[in-house]
């Protein structure tokens, strides 16, 4: 199975990747809240990386894992600062 | 033909206005524009019967997304 | 036909990054971070995974209604 090489979704889904996984790790207002928030951002060019590879069924369960992570997220941060 | 252009072009103005605006407030309906255009690409993109299934998909979990928002920033639920 | 949609879709994506990068209001980003879900849809639909693209757009918007649960106006 070959794929071609540059296509629009690989192009902007690493420019993604690259630029949401800075911003994730370096957060502007230092607050869990915005890192959460910015964590949302690379998992979506990662799905636009899988997307050019035609992983119909790991693009399936990374949507799903990952509205999954953030429940975990939340109820820890719940948790945590008592809101 | 022109139909997916029309959407594409409000699309990106409603997109461009959403993110030059400055009050929240006056950024949710254009959050609004921009899920229905959206809509409007997914439905005139492909001649295949199935996609008219994926626009009211994704119809409505945009706008429930976008009402979420709204009505968490509008107040929602009020502690004692 | 479908260039310039797909030009149109890449604009939307990397306009609402540098937006929900930006911002500094919880609200903003999320609004922001809308129109970047929002730009990756017809991506998925121009490759032809339609059942994908029902299951995602039914199942994206609990990510954001699970952000909000910790989200509070801060402004009264």
């Amino acid at each position: 199975m070959t794929v071609e090489l540059y296509t629009p979704e690989f192009v902007v889904g690493l420019i993604v990747l690259f630029i949401g996984t800075i911003a994730a790790a370096f957060p502007r207002p230092k607050n869990y809240l915005t890192q959460l928030i910015n964590l949302e951002i690379p998992g979506w060019g990662l799905l636009l990386v899988m997307l050019h590879y035609n992983e119909a069924l790991a693009l399936f369960t990374f949507a799903a894992v990952s509205v999954l992570s953030t429940y975990i997220f939340v109820r820890v941060m719940q948790k945590k600062e008592g809101i | 033909m022109i139909a997916v252009y029309l959407c594409t072009a409000i699309a990106v103005y409603a997109a461009i206005r959403v993110i030059a605006e400055r009050n929240t407030m006056r950024k949710l309906p254009f959050l609004n524009v921009v899920s229905f255009a959206v809509t409007g690409i997914i439905a005139f993109l492909l001649p295949h019967p199935i996609t008219i299934l994926a626009a009211a998909a994704y119809f409505v979990g945009s706008t429930l997304e976008s009402n979420a928002i709204a009505s968490t920033w509008a107040g929602g639920i009020r502690k004692p | 036909m479908n260039d310039i949609v797909m030009i149109a879709s890449g604009i939307l994506i990397l306009a609402g990054m540098t937006a929900a990068i930006f911002n500094r209001d919880p609200f903003d980003k999320l609004i922001s971070l809308s129109v970047l879900i929002a730009g990756v849809f017809p991506f998925i639909v121009e490759r032809g995974f339609l059942d994908i693209a029902i299951a995602t757009a039914l199942i994206a918007p609990l990510s954001t209604i699970f952000t909000l649960m910790v989200c509070r106006r801060v402004q009264v």
